[in-house]
């Protein structure tokens, strides 16, 4: 895995969100007619309340994973999966449940899951799903829209492109046409040459999994450290998130967002463009796409729930990681496209 | 995994040069943490959480604080245990996180320093992008028939908004009473003797905030400043209000009143 091309890059796209959205408050504040020092009063507000309603989940989800870190091992993972490949590729979608973790934490569960033998298939439905369909998610999306339309689109839109997404890499793809040399060398040699997972279960070189489970006091202790860290390292996707979130409610006039937010097709559009650079955690994401309700189709906000959570700048450099640049460009594109078709078709054919 | 790929030095004053700042930057984090659950906690006690979000939720803050003292205390008492030590951040399992620098540590503390800095004040006038006169427009249900059963002097300025929703002959309000509170606002196309008592509904967070607004009807209306929370009494009346057939509340008296602790209506 390359350490400094990911950082680079993310210093580089948060250094030029957060000079955009400085240039745009800057601007706002010297063309509108408003009292400056109310403007920042309302920005600051309505940035807090994102906040507030978000942290306690960030927190949430940041315990899970690490607990999940410290505590579960990919043997448990896969002794779960179901043998049927198609069965498999659906329970993939459910795993997320059992396992909560979020856009930042399935991919490095994931490739290890494949080093245990884990089919193709399960494991890409397993990435796309399971930052959406895990309980945290569950909770946060009821919290910021109830129970309705929203919160079981959500669910069931992401479980539907997961599964379809999984199942053409079940007819389509081994494993050398998807992982990296790096990960391939990880995998059973009898998997690779195409064998059936249930012959090599037995012949798998044991890497780390097989390590004893921690004793509860040092598994706390790290699960305790790495939610630390990863409440830091999600936490600046969501402040600088719901920052512009926030500054496009202020300082943007509501005719303007509604002009760019109503277009059936480019509303989508922009929604998913901004879930991608965004790159905000999936267990927060609601409360960040409250800010575009009121002026944003409806379509476009589901893509926002449902597209970001699969692909964004952050899970998009975990996946070069992984797999293949030629899968890496797959595994947007085309949630990218679903996402995009489901979200013009709620546009034309639903009123919610 | 990136946190833990340290370059190997060869010199051991780079290896502690590394290890100081590391130090100094697990001290930032944990005064974040606790600064942060202090924050909380000074929010849920002093009331200014229902400023932000639907105080339906309210036990979530509750839990915030609770983990942000626990992260921090446990990240405190980690850097106490290893003064002197080279305690490492050691590898955790398999997960990723990219090295921790300063800018990341300061955007984390943006909260802290925006809701140390700025007065915590909620949505007022200053705030409304558009305000509506009609609650569907404000993601409100109005399925509920029950509206019609809260007495008219018992309404808010969303329950009449419902009630107007509802309503196919503003003619059938004529004379009911009103009693409502809300915040001053109005725009330069109102008549003059005429401004909307306004409020913001919020469902979740102030992130879905929507201004909604009865018509009033007020000799006085030019001596009522922009943004004041008023009490305002009169009656409905059949009328127009900027074009449109709705019905007015002809007031009695206009009270101007301090903010109510809760400013915000939940749908």
């Amino acid at each position: 895995m390359t350490a400094e091309t990911p950082s680079v890059f993310r210093r580089f796209a948060l250094l030029a969100l957060i000079l955009l959205l400085a240039a745009a408050a800057i601007l706002a504040v010297l063309t509108s007619s408003r009292d400056p020092a109310a403007l920042l009063n309302i920005f600051t507000t309505r940035f807090l309340g994102i906040f507030l309603e978000a942290a306690p989940f960030l927190l949430l989800g940041a315990l899970a994973s690490g607990l999940i870190d410290a505590f579960i091992r990919p043997d448990d993972i896969a002794r779960l999966t179901p043998r049927n490949p198609a069965l498999a590729t659906v329970a993939g979608a459910f795993m997320g449940f059992i396992f909560p973790v979020c856009e930042c934490g399935v991919v490095p569960v994931v490739r290890r899951l494949y080093t245990k033998g884990l089919p193709i298939s399960v494991g890409v439905t397993f990435l796309l799903a399971a930052p959406v369909i895990n309980p945290v998610v569950l909770v946060s999306t009821y919290v910021a829209y109830g129970f309705g339309p929203v919160l079981i689109g959500r669910f069931v839109i992401t479980i539907i492109v997961a599964v379809i997404i999984g199942l053409i890499f079940a007819i389509a793809a081994r494993p050398r046409d998807v992982l990296r040399p790096a990960t391939l060398e990880m995998l059973p040699q009898l998997l690779v040459a195409g064998g059936s997972p249930e012959a090599t279960e037995a012949d798998i070189i044991p890497v780390y999994e097989h390590a004893p489970r921690k004793p509860l006091g040092a598994g706390l202790r790290d699960a305790l450290g790495t939610a630390t860290n990863d409440f830091f390292d999600m936490g600046r996707y969501l402040i600088i998130g719901s920052m512009l979130a926030a500054a496009m409610q202020t300082f943007v006039p509501q005719e303007a967002l509604t002009a760019l937010g109503s277009g059936p097709v480019t509303s989508v559009l922009v929604m998913q463009v901004l879930a991608f650079l965004l790159s905000v955690c999936s267990t927060v994401d609601a409360f960040l796409s409250l800010a575009f309700v009121n002026t944003f189709t409806p379509g476009s906000i589901m893509a926002f729930l449902t597209f970001g959570p699969m692909v964004d700048i952050k899970s998009m450099l975990m996946f070069a990681g992984v797999f293949k640049p030629r899968v890496v460009a797959y595994l947007i594109i085309l949630p990218f496209l679903l996402t995009l078709l489901i979200g013009i078709w709620i546009n034309l054919n639903v009123s919610l | 995994m990136v946190a833990a790929a340290k370059p190997i030095h060869d010199h051991e004053h780079d290896h502690e040069h590394d290890h100081a700042r590391e130090r100094r930057m697990a001290w930032a984090k944990t005064a974040i943490l606790i600064g942060l659950g202090l924050y909380f906690a000074y929010n849920i006690i002093s009331g200014n959480l229902s400023n932000y979000i639907n105080l339906r939720f309210g036990w979530l803050s509750y839990v915030a604080a609770a983990l942000f003292f626990l992260l921090g205390g446990f990240s405190a008492y980690t850097l106490l245990r290893s003064r002197g030590e080279h305690a490492h951040d050691h590898e955790h399992g398999d997960h990723l996180h990219s090295a921790p620098s300063w800018g990341m540590i300061a955007v984390v503390a943006a909260p802290l320093v925006l809701g140390t800095l700025v007065p915590s004040r909620p949505l007022g006038a200053e705030a409304v992008g558009g305000i509506a006169l009609n609650a569907a427009a404000s993601q409100v249900s109005t399925g509920s028939v029950t509206m019609f059963t809260i007495n008219p002097e018992n309404r808010n300025v969303l329950d009449w908004l419902r009630v107007f929703n509802q309503t196919d002959d503003y003619g059938t309000l004529n004379n009911q009473p009103v009693d409502i509170i809300g915040f001053v606002y109005r725009e330069p196309d109102f008549g003059a003797d005429q401004f909307m008592t306004a409020r913001f509904t919020i469902s979740c967070c102030v992130a879905d905030a929507n201004a909604i607004g009865l018509p009033v009807v007020w000799a006085d209306t030019a001596s009522l400043p922009q943004g004041e929370w008023v009490h305002v009494r009169g009656t409905m009346q059949e009328g127009e209000f900027r074009g449109e057939p709705t019905a007015l509340v002809h007031a009695n008296s206009v009270e101007i009143i301090e903010a109510p602790q809760n400013p915000y209506l939940y749908p």
